[in-house]
Formats: C-alpha cells, sequence, structure tokens
C-alpha cells in the first residue's frame, strides 16, 4: 500500500491520464450541452498530452514535447470553430442541447 | 541544420494548395461585388496547379523510393503523390461545382474557395505523412476547415445543425486519434512511422500497442463513418450544403483512407508485428463486415437521395477497410488496389452530387426520390451521368467501381491462408445487394412520368464535371490495366 | 455540348498524357523494390533516417507465417512475486520521477486538482462553475507538467489553456447566458447500461497495461534526465525550442495555416447576418 503511495512512478501518471480520459469521455457521451461537450474534449485531449509527455519522460525523447504543443494548438484553433458553431445554432434556435438538434431525422 | 532547401521541391502541391489558399482568404478581404467568378477561378487554377505538380512530381519519383523530408516529417513517394494528385482533382471539381449551388441557394461567401484549399492542402499533408504529428495535423486541418464549410449556409438552420453534430463527433474522435497516438508513441519511442515498425515489434509494453491499436481504430471508424460509429454521417451530408457533401463524401474520406494506409500499412502492419494479427486488425475485419452491411441495408429504406448517397457511402467505406486490412496483414497488392478503388469512389461521388446539385433548384432541391422521376426524358445527360455513377457504385462491369471492388477484393484474397475469404463473400454479396437501391433511383429516372417540371441549376463548370466524371469512370473501367499500373499496382 | 466536347477530351487525353511515361518506369524483369525498402541510388548520400547496416546489428527476427507465434506475444506479462514489482525503483534518486514523500505527496495533491476539476466540469450545472473547475483542473495538469521536466509545456498550459482557450469560453457563456434545462441525458435505458459496462470493462483493462508499463532503460530511466546533446536543461525552454526549429520546423510552420482555418472560419460563422445578404428564402430551410 505504501508502495502505491509514496514511490510514485510512470504508471501513476499514466493511470492518472487514462482517468482524466475517461472523465471526459463520459462527459462527451453523458451531457447534452454543447459547451460542455467541448469542455470534455478539451479534457480527452489534455489526458492524451499528458500520456505523451509521461512517455517523453520515459523515453527521454523530446521530440514529444513539440508534438504537445501542436496539441496544444489544435486544440485552441477546434476550441474557435467549435465555438463559432455553438453560436451560430443558438442564433437559430436558442439553445445548444444536442438533444434539440432534429431538423435533420427521417 | 536538419531543413534542407531542396525539400520545398518536393512539397510543391502543398505549397501551392497553401498560397492560393491565402490569396484566396485575403482576396476576399478586399474583394467588393457579388461576382465571385474570379475566386472561382483562381480556386480551380490552384487546384489544377497542385495536380499538374503532383504528377510531374510523380515521375520524378522512382517507384518503391522514399524520400524523407523536413527531419522525417514527410516522404516523397509515389503513393503519396498519386494520391495528391487525386486530391487536388477533387478539390478542382468541387470548386467547379460549388458557384452554381452557391449561387442558385445564395450563400456566397468568398471564404468558401479558401477554406477549400486550405482543407485540400491538409490532405496533401495526410497523403506524405511520415510522422504522427503529420497525421494529425493534416487530419484536424482538414477536418476543422470542413466543419466551417458545413456550416457555410449560414441561414439554413439544417446546416447549422449538420455542422454541430459533424463537430462534436469529429472532436470527439480527435481525443481518441490522440490518446491512441500518445499510447503507441510510448510502446514505440518514436512518433516516427518508418521506424515505428520495428520499434514497435520490439517493444517491452505489447499491451500498449493494442491499446494504441483499438483507440485508432474507434478513432478512424469515426473519420470514414464506419458502422457503430457512423450515425452523424447521414445527418451531416444531408444538412451540409451539396458541394460540401460531395467534398466531404469523396475527398475527406479519401484522406482518412491515405492516413490509415499510412498508419496501419507502414506503422502497425507488415510482417514485423505481429500483434497486427491479433491487435488492430480483428476488430477492423469485423468493423469492415458489419459496415458494408449495415450500410447497404439503410440505404434500402431512404427515400432522399442524398441520405441514400450517404448509406452508400458508409458501405464503401466498410470495402476501403477491407483493404486497409489486407494492406496491414501483408497483401503485397493492396496499395495499388486501394488507390484504384479511392480514384473510381471519389469520382463516381462527385459526379453522383454534380447531377444533385443540377436537378435541384431554388426552394426545391428535389432530394426525394421521387422528385427524379422521369428525368431522362427531359435531361437524358444528366440521367446517363447519374446511371453511369451509380452503376459504378454498384460495382457493375463496365465501371471503375467493378474493377475497384474486383481489385481489393483480390488483395484480400492475398492475405495468407484466405483468412479474409469471409469478408470478401460478404462483401460480393452486398454489391447485389446495393443494385437494388441503386437501380430505384434509374427506374425513376428512365420509366416513370415526371410530376412538375425540371428547372434545373444551369452553368458551365457543373456540366463539365457531370460529364467528366462518367467518361472518367468508364474509362477507368474499359482500361483498368492502364490505370493500376499508374497507381503502382 | 462545348462543356461535354471539352470534358471528353480532358477525359481521354489528360491521364495518358500525364501519367503515360511514369507508368513505364519500373522495367520488366526488374521488380521493384518490397514496400518499406528505402532506395538510395549510388553516390547519393543516404537519407538522414537511413543507415547502413553494421556488423554488430541485431537482424529483427522475422516471426513464421501464420501467426503461430502470435498468441503469446499477447500473454499478459506474468505477475511478479510482488505486486508492482516491475517498476523500476531508484531509493537512492529523489530528483527524477518523484521518490520521496513529500513529492509523492504532492504528486496526489495535484491529481486530486486534476480529476476533482474535470468531475467539476462534467457534473455541474453551471456553466461558469464548469468552467472554473476546467481552469482547476488545468492548474493541476500544468503542475503534473512540472513533475514530468516539462516546464515549457508546464507554463505553457496555463498560458494558453487556462489563460485563452478558458477565456473564450467564458464569453461564450456569457453571450448565450442561458442555463441548462436538462444537464444529463435520461438515462435507464438497456444500451446505456451495456455501453457502460463495456467501457468500464475496456478502461480496467487498459488501466492494466498501464499499471505495468515498463521503463525502455531499466533503472535509468527513473533518474532525473541530463542535459541535452546541445547542453540545455531537459524540457527547458531552450531544449523544446530546439527541437521546435529543427526537426519540428514543418509542423511547426504547418499549424500557422491550420490557426488561419480556425480564425477564419470562426469570422465566416459567427458573425452578425448581415443587411447584405440575401433575405431566407422559402427554400433556405429545405436542405
Amino acid at each position: 500500500m505504501s508502495d502505491i503511495l509514496f514511490k510514485v512512478g510512470y504508471g501513476h501518471f499514466l493511470v492518472l491520464a487514462a482517468v482524466l480520459f475517461l472523465i471526459g469521455m463520459g462527459g462527451v457521451l453523458v451531457r447534452r450541452n454543447a459547451l460542455i461537450i467541448l469542455m470534455s474534449v478539451e479534457l480527452m485531449l489534455n489526458a492524451a498530452n499528458m500520456t505523451l509527455l509521461t512517455f517523453a519522460r520515459m523515453w527521454g525523447d523530446l521530440s514529444a514535447h513539440t508534438f504537445a504543443l501542436i496539441v496544444i494548438a489544435v486544440a485552441a484553433a477546434e476550441a474557435a470553430v467549435g465555438l463559432a458553431i455553438v453560436v451560430a445554432v443558438f442564433r437559430g434556435r436558442r439553445n445548444v442541447d444536442v438533444d434539440k438538434l432534429t431538423a435533420l431525422r427521417h | 541544420m536538419i531543413i534542407n532547401p531542396a525539400d520545398f521541391g518536393y512539397i510543391v502541391p502543398y505549397l501551392i494548395l497553401v498560397i492560393t489558399g491565402l490569396l484566396l482568404v485575403l482576396a476576399e478581404a478586399f474583394y467588393k461585388g457579388k461576382d465571385r467568378t474570379a475566386l472561382v477561378s483562381l480556386a480551380v487554377a490552384g487546384a489544377l496547379a497542385g495536380a499538374i505538380a503532383s504528377v510531374v512530381l510523380y515521375r520524378q519519383v522512382a517507384p518503391g523510393a522514399r524520400v524523407t523530408l523536413f527531419g522525417e516529417m514527410l516522404f516523397a513517394d509515389r503513393t503519396g503523390y498519386i494520391l495528391s494528385a487525386l486530391f487536388c482533382v477533387a478539390t478542382a471539381l468541387t470548386a467547379l461545382i460549388s458557384p452554381a449551388h452557391q449561387r442558385e441557394h445564395e450563400w456566397q461567401l468568398g471564404e468558401y474557395y479558401g477554406l477549400l484549399l486550405l482543407s485540400a492542402s491538409g490532405m496533401v499533408m495526410l497523403a506524405h505523412a511520415a510522422n504522427l504529428v503529420t497525421i494529425f495535423l493534416g487530419i484536424e486541418t482538414m477536418s476543422i476547415a470542413i466543419y466551417v464549410m458545413c456550416a457555410m449556409r449560414r441561414r439554413s438552420r439544417r446546416g447549422n445543425e449538420a455542422a454541430m453534430k459533424y463537430f462534436l463527433i469529429g472532436a470527439f474522435a480527435t481525443g481518441f486519434l490522440m490518446y491512441g497516438m500518445a499510447l503507441l508513441y510510448g510502446a514505440a519511442g518514436t512518433s516516427n512511422l518508418l521506424r515505428m515498425q520495428s520499434a514497435l515489434a520490439a517493444t517491452s509494453n505489447p499491451g500498449l500497442v493494442i491499446a494504441g491499436g483499438f483507440l485508432l481504430v474507434v478513432a478512424f471508424g469515426f473519420k470514414i463513418a464506419a458502422v457503430p460509429f457512423h450515425m452523424w454521417a447521414p445527418d451531416a451530408y444531408e444538412g451540409a450544403p451539396t458541394p460540401v457533401t460531395a467534398f466531404m463524401a469523396a475527398a475527406v474520406k479519401a484522406a482518412a483512407v491515405a492516413a490509415m494506409m499510412r498508419l496501419f500499412g507502414l506503422a502497425l502492419g507488415g510482417d514485423l508485428l505481429p500483434y497486427g494479427r491479433l491487435g488492430w486488425a480483428s476488430p477492423f475485419v469485423v468493423i469492415a463486415a458489419i459496415t458494408i452491411t449495415l450500410g447497404n441495408i439503410s440505404a434500402i429504406r431512404q427515400d432522399n437521395v442524398k441520405r441514400m448517397l450517404a448509406y452508400s457511402s458508409i458501405s464503401h467505406g466498410g470495402v476501403l477497410l477491407v483493404g486497409i486490412c489486407s494492406l496491414g496483414l501483408g497483401a503485397v497488392s493492396a496499395n495499388g488496389s486501394l488507390i484504384y478503388y479511392l480514384i473510381a469512389y471519389t469520382l463516381s461521388t462527385l459526379g453522383a452530387f454534380a447531377v444533385v446539385i443540377y436537378v435541384g433548384s431554388r426552394g426545391n432541391e428535389r432530394t426525394l426520390v421521387d422528385d427524379w422521376s422521369g428525368l431522362a426524358s427531359k435531361h437524358g445527360g444528366a440521367a446517363l451521368a447519374m446511371t453511369v455513377c451509380l452503376l459504378s457504385f454498384g460495382g457493375m462491369p463496365p465501371t471503375g467501381g467493378f474493377f475497384g471492388k474486383f481489385y481489393v477484393f483480390k488483395s484480400a484474397m492475398e492475405v495468407y491462408d484466405g483468412q479474409l475469404l469471409w469478408l470478401v463473400v460478404i462483401g460480393i454479396l452486398n454489391s447485389a445487394i446495393s443494385i437494388f437501391y441503386y437501380l430505384r433511383i434509374v427506374t425513376a429516372m428512365y420509366f416513370k412520368e415526371p410530376t412538375t417540371p425540371f428547372t434545373p441549376t444551369k452553368s458551365g463548370g457543373l456540366i463539365f464535371v457531370m460529364a467528366l466524371c462518367p467518361l472518367l469512370v468508364l474509362e477507368m473501367g474499359i482500361m483498368p490495366g492502364f490505370w493500376l499500373k499508374l497507381v503502382g499496382g | 455540348m462545348k462543356a461535354f466536347i471539352l470534358a471528353l477530351l480532358v477525359a481521354v487525353g489528360l491521364p495518358a498524357i500525364a501519367f503515360a511515361q511514369g507508368s513505364a518506369a519500373p522495367q520488366p524483369g526488374q521488380p521493384g523494390p518490397r514496400p518499406g525498402t528505402i532506395v538510395v541510388q549510388p553516390g547519393q548520400p543516404l537519407p538522414p533516417n537511413v543507415r547502413r547496416l553494421q556488423p554488430g546489428d541485431t537482424p529483427l527476427a522475422v516471426p513464421a507465417k501464420g501467426g503461430a507465434q502470435a498468441p503469446e506475444l499477447l500473454q499478459p506479462a506474468k505477475p511478479e512475486k510482488f505486486p508492482h514489482g516491475d517498476r523500476v525503483e531508484s531509493k537512492l534518486d529523489s530528483k527524477g520521477i518523484p521518490a520521496s514523500k513529500p513529492l509523492a505527496l504532492l504528486f496526489w495533491a495535484f491529481a486530486a486538482a486534476t480529476i476533482g476539476g474535470a468531475l467539476f466540469v462534467v457534473t455541474r450545472r453551471n456553466l461558469i462553475a464548469a468552467v472554473m473547475g476546467m481552469v482547476g483542473s488545468f492548474l493541476g495538469i500544468s503542475a503534473i507538467y512540472m513533475m514530468l521536466y516539462a516546464h515549457f509545456l508546464s507554463v505553457v498550459q496555463m498560458l494558453v489553456y487556462a489563460g485563452a482557450i478558458m477565456v473564450l469560453f467564458v464569453f461564450v457563456v456569457m453571450i448565450l447566458n442561458r442555463p441548462e434545462d436538462e444537464p444529463v441525458a435520461p438515462t435507464g435505458r438497456i444500451g446505456g447500461v451495456i455501453g457502460g459496462l463495456a467501457i468500464a470493462y475496456l478502461v480496467g483493462r487498459l488501466v492494466m497495461i498501464l499499471i505495468k508499463v515498463r521503463p525502455p532503460t531499466g533503472e535509468a530511466a527513473n533518474l532525473a534526465p541530463g542535459p541535452t546533446s546541445l547542453g540545455h536543461d531537459w524540457g527547458s525552454v531552450k531544449a523544446v525550442g530546439t527541437d521546435l526549429f529543427g526537426p519540428g520546423l514543418f509542423p511547426f510552420e504547418a499549424i500557422s495555416i491550420l490557426l488561419l482555418v480556425g480564425v477564419g472560419g470562426a469570422i465566416a460563422i459567427a458573425r452578425p447576418l448581415h443587411e447584405d445578404e440575401p433575405a431566407s428564402t422559402s427554400g433556405a430551410d429545405n436542405v
């Protein structure tokens, strides 16, 4: 038990990232508000980034830091476009609940 | 220094697309007036220049050679150039069919053409990607531009809704993609695809390879709309403006397949990696079988032509997955067959959607099958073009679609021990089923009386695409050997 | 008609002209190298990622066809005598992966902040509260990055995520200014339960794999990373910058295209519907 508590190794960081990923995934699957879903996706990307940096440390390889930086930039661009789409949808129907997007059901 | 100035010569198609895209975005800011013809010409010229540059470079590179560029971020090989030529041509054709639809349905946004070319630049990056970083970046550049293009009919609630669904699902898939890539990186210690194969074979953490492979299967399942992950596709395809739908169904799917060819064929496949057999390949073959079957069965029930084409495109995604599986499991000819199939599929899709645009007009989109009744009596050319494209989708003999399916299934038979034989049988049975709903449209066009007079959307570019695509598809069917040799099969 | 003739010409002529010579390149009798091989013309310098086989190299084992070997490679690593025995621990070193108690406690504190913030995001009804939870989560993540010797990334995480992206979210929340009606999808359907169980099982498997991850270099991997080959501290701005402007230059430049797409696209979608745009016609909602 004290090993798990006090001997923090790569496994700890990786499991922390996996839990973060799971929470993000759960948020996307369960919540209905587009903004919360977008935030949950950001959590998933952060979990991926944390995994990447843990492995970078493990392998002593800096190129993953570049990768992580690029992921952060992509997340920013994605958030900008996503929020713009949310605003556009809101303008049309005054709410952003994904369950109420029903114009396309047949 | 790692950057060699000569490397820029190898990515001229990419540079052309990027520069033209930037010019178009800039031009929109300073452009006055409603007439966007100049922008369309510039976009088509840029995309065609990219295609020509790809062809020129294709001939420069020896078959089988790989030149690594920019610190191994990209590489130049024949597969990459033929794919980037395909993406550039698809972009040019999309740019040609767009203005008529924009004029008719009044969503003339100049940013559209800039985003179209920048999206294509992401696809070209995917075609040449030699690193997880460039694959990720290419997919995102392509996807983010497409999300925006979906939402460009800004007064249409359906367009916004389609964009929202596509965006949320796409972002979710990005999360899986990135996490899967991180795990693969952890197993291999490198993000370079060329070195990854041997690194993975010697890894001390085989579990990470399997977990990462599964996550990538999920991510790409979303991207090409394979069946458990396909729910967004019919809505997004129906709600998006038709030229964007054409681009999504044709080029985006082809680009995702290009990325998969690199990732699953190169890094995760081949003889060196026994995990390929039981790691990602086993869920993939199951997904391929379900995708082909359910895509077809759902298409039968559709009355809306755009939705029917969406489900048919899902089913074609399944056939592409069969090709990817056989590539990863070591079938040597799978590379050429996949590219052949992609070309035939892309051209048929663009042709079919061009006819959909032609038939519709303002206030009357005519997307129901019944609306197409009697098209042949008034507009025989359009009906003929649609028929050829549909026959190619269905895999009927004198078309490229037939040989595409034939070559893909033939490569699948090459996989060791006939492991994919059952998949080939399912694919062929489904080809037969699919004829049924394609013929529904053909029967409506030829053997029914028109209900209301047609007021087609006419434009030179549109008619050109409607003529070019079926002709090329027929040509691919008549001289398949020539085309197969081009793609290195 | 003119368009048709033009199309006919292009369809027949272009591919023939474009590829006729190129396709003839593979000579008969000289089969091309198998895919995956890199061909270097004599006299050409080797590409940077290739080196010639040296006498001491281990040849890569090629498994027998048929996958007879495959199942055994998939067996999970044999459980060792004591739990976590496969994790290499360096008791002497307190600078690497935190082996000392205070550092371990800090790890748990920041992990709690990360997970707590994330849970806050997915459970709160109030959107502003969710955003604040997100910021707390990013604070924890940033500190965790610091523990992983990713100093530069840690700062970027705070500046870009907490500083910029979250401000954007707050803006949009303020613009929409609307509480949520029904925060959570109605559950209780069989499908949801089965899906949840499947996900739980897969995540359990994933955690088992992750706990067992073995560092490739054994004991050495737990030590504090040494300076890079250029003498910069590992993970510092200098070290990451050197990588970013070396092999990472192409993606670094290409990301500007992506950001341009994001900015231009966001403006195109979200700007107000102008007067000069045509009014909605009956057909606008049709597709």
